[in-house]
């Protein structure tokens, strides 16, 4: 390995591995807690509470993420200066909005693929709307809910980058902003460009993580339907 | 403090002015849209030939053709577009290939449709019963003719929402030619908010432009359906 290489792998995997580790984490965690509860809701059969739900899920459904991004990073401070969030926050507040519809989604049809006996079986044992669905539904729908979950969090994994664009230093970041410091003249760099390599590597990384969780996709869709 | 709050509001709310946004910059937006689609319809174009050929290769398990392929499509799915896209225009010069940013932009967008529509294609063709194949074959017809004839027209439309559903993601990863720097309309609508400071007005527009032209594709998978729906399933 050349001596350029080893600083370069060390910042990419000590400083960029764990800020996109931690902005999925956050993500997958928030999308989901807000994704089932939105799609549970989706099943009620008020119009009232439907359609600002529905609104929601096409609206950020429907938005590029970036676009999402940038609503959440340059728009929200726009409208009050509080609202100000560092970008690595930002994406990850982002990829919740797209996220949690996504989930919604899943869920919706999930909770509705459960045989409606389950329900008046439930309601017949006392419970209430809430205890019923905690209990009895969403325990069933969750079967059905675990292969998109782990594609969402492939998804969310990838999309983390879309921080990068905005300066935060996750993986790609990290990458780029080494490749462009070896560009420099000694000592900062070594006046080398090493983009390809360095790009490559990234790309290697996500793959090494994303790989095994489409595999486990894959293989929940087969297993449980 | 929720007073001082709600003055900041509203004084955004009074220098919010959509409409002379649109209309001071109405030249440069329409261009960028029209980048924007020109960049979509050159790699829906490339994806939809991409995956009907690969599609078919591997739903035909053909040699060589199908392990590439598949190297190809778990590649595209298991690294995200933005670092492809690094890597096409960042990387590729020190090999020295120097991509323009018009091609890099329809070119990331075209490989990732492509593998993504291959596995809508080949899931289509997969899904046409193996006996109307071997009908085509009695009825005389070669095994081109009858993948024309037969596993084309039922296996594409079995595939069709799933790739239109491909079609709406490459339109919406367009947006990621900003980072290029490609004159597209987030590339455009953020520059210019960033020269005027009108950041909610180019927001605003880049929202409705992009839900408009997504929610329209999405409309049209449903019309497609049920126009070329298959007949037993009218």
């Amino acid at each position: 390995m050349p001596d350029w290489a080893e600083p370069v792998i060390r910042y990419i995997l000590e400083v960029g591995l764990p800020a996109t580790l931690r902005v999925s984490a956050i993500a997958v965690v928030g999308s989901t807690a807000i994704g089932i509860v939105l799609g549970t809701l989706l099943t009620v059969h008020s119009t009232l509470l439907r359609a600002p739900i529905r609104a929601y899920l096409e609206v950020f459904r429907g938005l590029p993420i970036l676009v999402t991004v940038f609503m959440v990073y340059f728009g929200l401070p726009a409208i009050n200066s509080s609202l100000e969030f560092g970008p690595l926050t930002a994406t990850a507040i982002a990829l919740i909005l797209w996220g949690s519809a996504q989930v919604a989604e899943a869920t919706r049809g999930a909770v509705q693929s459960i045989p409606r006996e389950q329900h008046e079986a439930a309601a017949a044992l006392g419970f209430g709307w809430v205890g019923r669905h905690r209990s009895v539904i969403l325990p069933q729908a969750l079967r059905r809910l675990l292969p998109p979950l782990v594609n969402l969090l492939v998804n969310i994994i990838q999309n983390s980058t879309l921080a990068a664009v905005i300066g935060g230093i996750e993986l790609l970041q990290a990458g780029k902003s080494q490749s462009e410091r070896l560009t420099f003249y000694p000592p900062a760099g070594i006046g080398e460009i090493h983009a390809f390599e360095i790009f490559a590597f990234i790309a290697l990384v996500f793959f090494l993580i994303s790989f095994p969780l489409t595999r486990l996709a894959a293989y929940l869709e087969k297993r449980l339907v | 403090m929720p007073t001082a709050l709600l003055r900041l509001s509203m004084d955004l709310v009074a220098a919010y002015d959509l409409w002379a946004f649109v209309s001071e910059n109405w030249r440069e937006l329409l261009d960028a849209l029209l980048n924007t689609l020109k960049v979509s319809l050159i790699a829906i174009a490339g994806a939809f030939a991409i995956g009907l050929v690969l599609g078919a290769a591997r739903a035909h398990r053909i040699p060589v053709v199908s392990q590439v392929t598949a190297v190809y499509v778990e590649i595209i799915r298991n690294t995200p577009i933005l670092v492809q896209i690094f890597m096409l225009f960042f990387a590729l010069p020190q090999v020295g290939i120097r991509l323009d940013a018009f091609t890099t932009a329809w070119l990331s967008v075209m490989l990732w449709g492509g593998a993504f529509n291959s596995e809508n294609f080949r899931a289509g063709f997969e899904a046409v019963p193996e006996r109307y194949r071997e009908a085509g074959l009695a009825l005389g017809f070669g095994r081109f003719a009858t993948f024309l004839n037969v596993t084309l027209p039922i296996g594409g439309r079995i595939s069709l929402p799933s790739s239109i559903n491909t079609y709406i993601s490459v339109v919406k990863n367009t947006s990621l030619m900003y980072v290029i720097g490609y004159p597209e309309l987030t590339t455009t609508a953020i520059n210019i908010a960033n020269l005027t400071l009108e950041t909610l007005e180019a927001l605003t527009v880049l929202g409705i432009v992009y839900l408009t032209l997504v929610w329209g594709l999405s409309a049209s998978i449903r019309l497609v359906e049920s126009r070329l729906a298959l007949p037993e399933e009218r």
